[in-house]
């Protein structure tokens, strides 16, 4: 009960944070917290295959660029898109494109799977900056209107307006997080945690392991793409370089593996430490790449299991009448 | 020759050198998976980091053949360090660790080049005896082209006399095979584990700098180069070095034909083989294991 207590006034406490934010930080800072909850969700997307079930993308660019990429078309090409269904158009995008990969992608594990990912990766990101008529080819698509946000019969909210754009990032980030985390806990997502403990066993066990392992990689491709259209609307610019290329494929890694992986805070966690860590960088020298790197090598040689990790062993360390896990 | 066949004729010897060229680089890359089953992410960054040796190399003697041959050899003992000092120490945590450091060295690697050298691309001279063009049954062709056919041919030919003729190499094959039972009978892995790696970042090292000339030094290099290594020795099969061997060929000709005929194409053609192979067997064209 008392523990109950304490989630709540938690809880509380971190939407009084986000809702005053804007308020207190400055423009720079909204659009910063912005890009940060975006890749948080692409993270979390990520870890849920690595952490949940074990297989590592190497091309998660696919699906977030796949979904940027599908919403600046649609808000391009029809005129009047509002502005929900084109979030959720990055998100079918982004689904799609899993639900055609899954009959390969549900084949192989391991490495194999890391190297396939990858190779479509590449694939769609060749693609993309060859098809220059569609895509604009290595300058992207920009200059698309960004619709405002009708509520029927209540507001229209304008959305070029940067305070209610970050409210907006926000919820839906907050509310795909919290689909997700509730996928995490039910009896579907525990199977898929199976999977990655002891493939064979779900088997004998009579679980339909191909079809597990399709829905898990729909559901986090297309969570991937609804990241990818809010960064889209977010950037007000998608080009191959800022969304599909190899660089986006390893972030999320990066993050997932910082905060820790298998735990579903861990990415978000990571994704608040690259990017303050960007921004604290960026101001003594352009080498984030270097920063990044040997953090990145750091992390994986000295702190396997993330923050999340080190925090769990600190705590069993220092209060032992809590149980170590 | 009709005009036609010459073509044709020079794209296969344009596809053969870069076959050759993409071979030398994959042959480290496969032999290192198959004994260490570390997937070398980093590797084509050795690659660039040795062209970069030899433009360096290069710009303070002005000699072509001594860069040729210090570079892949400092590149090398980059390559040992860091099998060494990073990859050991994650060895125990399983190749998903092993991967991700491998990750972690090319930003390194991507970032340290950029400090030294710049973003630009660097020119890097080949000496007069190989910058001219060769006649050939009616086609003239670059010397330089044929250099890298034979030098690779010569590399790979010493190379499969010390792993087929030679105790290390036998040691080595069996290593491949299944590492623990070698370490079981007395031989001391973790060092033919370091020497291989080392062989390996080598091996890119010489497909590093013959490259230079042929593409320019600049930090995009070890992309370029690396996924086409990677499809190398995915669709090859992991570990096997005939399949490195064909797959490389088959792809420099791909590769060549694919410009001449679909240019727009070209690049995608790639990973559609890929993409076909792999959906029919996940193991790659011959490979044995995962």
């Amino acid at each position: 009960m008392k523990n109950n207590n304490y989630k709540w006034i938690l809880w509380v406490v971190v939407f009084i944070i986000l809702a005053a934010f804007p308020r207190v930080f400055g423009i720079y800072y909204i659009n910063f917290f912005a890009a940060f909850a975006i890749f948080s969700l692409y993270a979390v997307t990520l870890n849920l295959m690595l952490g949940y079930m074990g297989v590592l993308s190497f091309g998660h660019a696919m699906f977030f660029g796949t979904g940027a990429y599908a919403t600046a078309l649609a808000l391009t090409h029809i005129q009047g898109f509002p502005l929900l269904p084109a979030v959720l158009v990055g998100g079918l995008a982004g689904g799609l494109l899993a639900l055609i990969l899954s009959p390969l992608l549900v084949r192989v594990t391991g490495t194999a799977f890391a190297m396939l990912t990858l190779a479509f990766g590449q694939l769609i990101f060749v693609l993309a900056l060859k098809y220059r008529e569609v895509t604009g080819g290595e300058d992207g698509i920009g200059g698309y209107p960004i619709p405002p946000l009708h509520i029927p019969g209540v507001a229209s909210i304008d959305m070029t307006n940067q305070v209610n754009f970050y409210y907006f990032a926000v919820a839906v980030v907050a509310i795909c997080l919290f689909i997700l985390w509730f996928y995490t806990r039910t009896p579907f997502g525990n199977v898929v945690v199976g999977v990655r403990d002891n493939a064979m066993r779900l088997d004998y066990l009579g679980f339909n392991l191909p079809q597990t392992k399709a829905i898990n990689l729909i559901v986090c491709g297309a969570f991937a793409g609804i990241a990818g259209a809010v960064h889209a609307l977010l950037q007000k610019l998608v080009s191959t370089v800022g969304v599909l290329d190899i660089n986006t494929s390893f972030a999320p890694i990066m993050m997932a593996y910082i905060g820790g992986v298998g735990s579903f805070l861990g990415p978000i966690i990571g994704s608040g430490v690259l990017h303050l860590l960007e921004d604290l960088v960026i101001r003594f020298t352009q080498r984030i790449g270097l920063v990044n790197g040997v953090v990145f090598i750091l992390v994986v040689l000295y702190a396997p299991t993330g923050l999340v990790g080190l925090f769990g062993a600190a705590k069993a360390k220092w209060f032992h009448k809590e149980k170590v896990s | 020759m009709s005009p036609t066949a010459v073509l044709y004729v020079a794209q296969a010897i344009h596809g053969l050198a870069y076959g050759m060229l993409l071979f030398l680089l994959s042959s480290g890359l496969t032999m290192i998976f198959g004994m260490m089953g570390i997937l070398n992410i980093a590797h084509a960054s050795f690659a660039m980091l040795s062209a970069y040796f030899c433009y360096q190399v290069l710009v303070m003697t002005g000699n072509f053949w001594v860069a040729l041959l210090i570079a892949p050899v400092v590149a090398g003992i980059c390559g040992v360090l860091a099998e060494r000092y990073l990859l050991r120490a994650v060895h125990k945590q399983g190749h998903l660790a092993e991967l991700l450091i491998t990750v972690g060295i090319m930003m390194v690697i991507l970032e340290i080049v950029k400090i030294f050298w710049g973003s630009e691309s660097l020119v890097v001279k080949v000496p007069p005896s190989l910058s001219g063009l060769v006649n050939f049954a009616g086609l003239t062709y670059p010397v330089y082209r044929f250099f890298v056919i034979g030098l690779s041919i010569a590399i790979l030919g010493i190379m499969g006399l010390i792993l087929f003729k030679t105790r290390l190499g036998k040691i080595v094959r069996a290593a491949v095979s299944d590492a623990d039972m070698v370490n079981a009978l007395g031989i001391n892995t973790p060092v033919v584990f370091m020497l291989v790696f080392g062989i390996g970042t080598w091996l890119a090292g010489i497909a590093g700098v013959v490259a230079g000339p042929l593409l320019t030094v600049f930090p995009g290099m070890a992309d370029q180069l690396g996924m086409d290594a990677f499809v190398v020795v995915v669709v090859g099969g992991f570990g096997s070095l005939g399949g490195a061997f064909i797959v490389a060929l088959f792809l420099g000709e791909l590769n060549a034909y694919g410009i001449q005929f679909i240019p727009r194409l070209a690049p995608i053609l790639m990973f559609a083989f890929m993409a076909i192979v792999l959906a029919f067997k996940p193991m790659g064209l011959f490979g044995q294991r995962e």
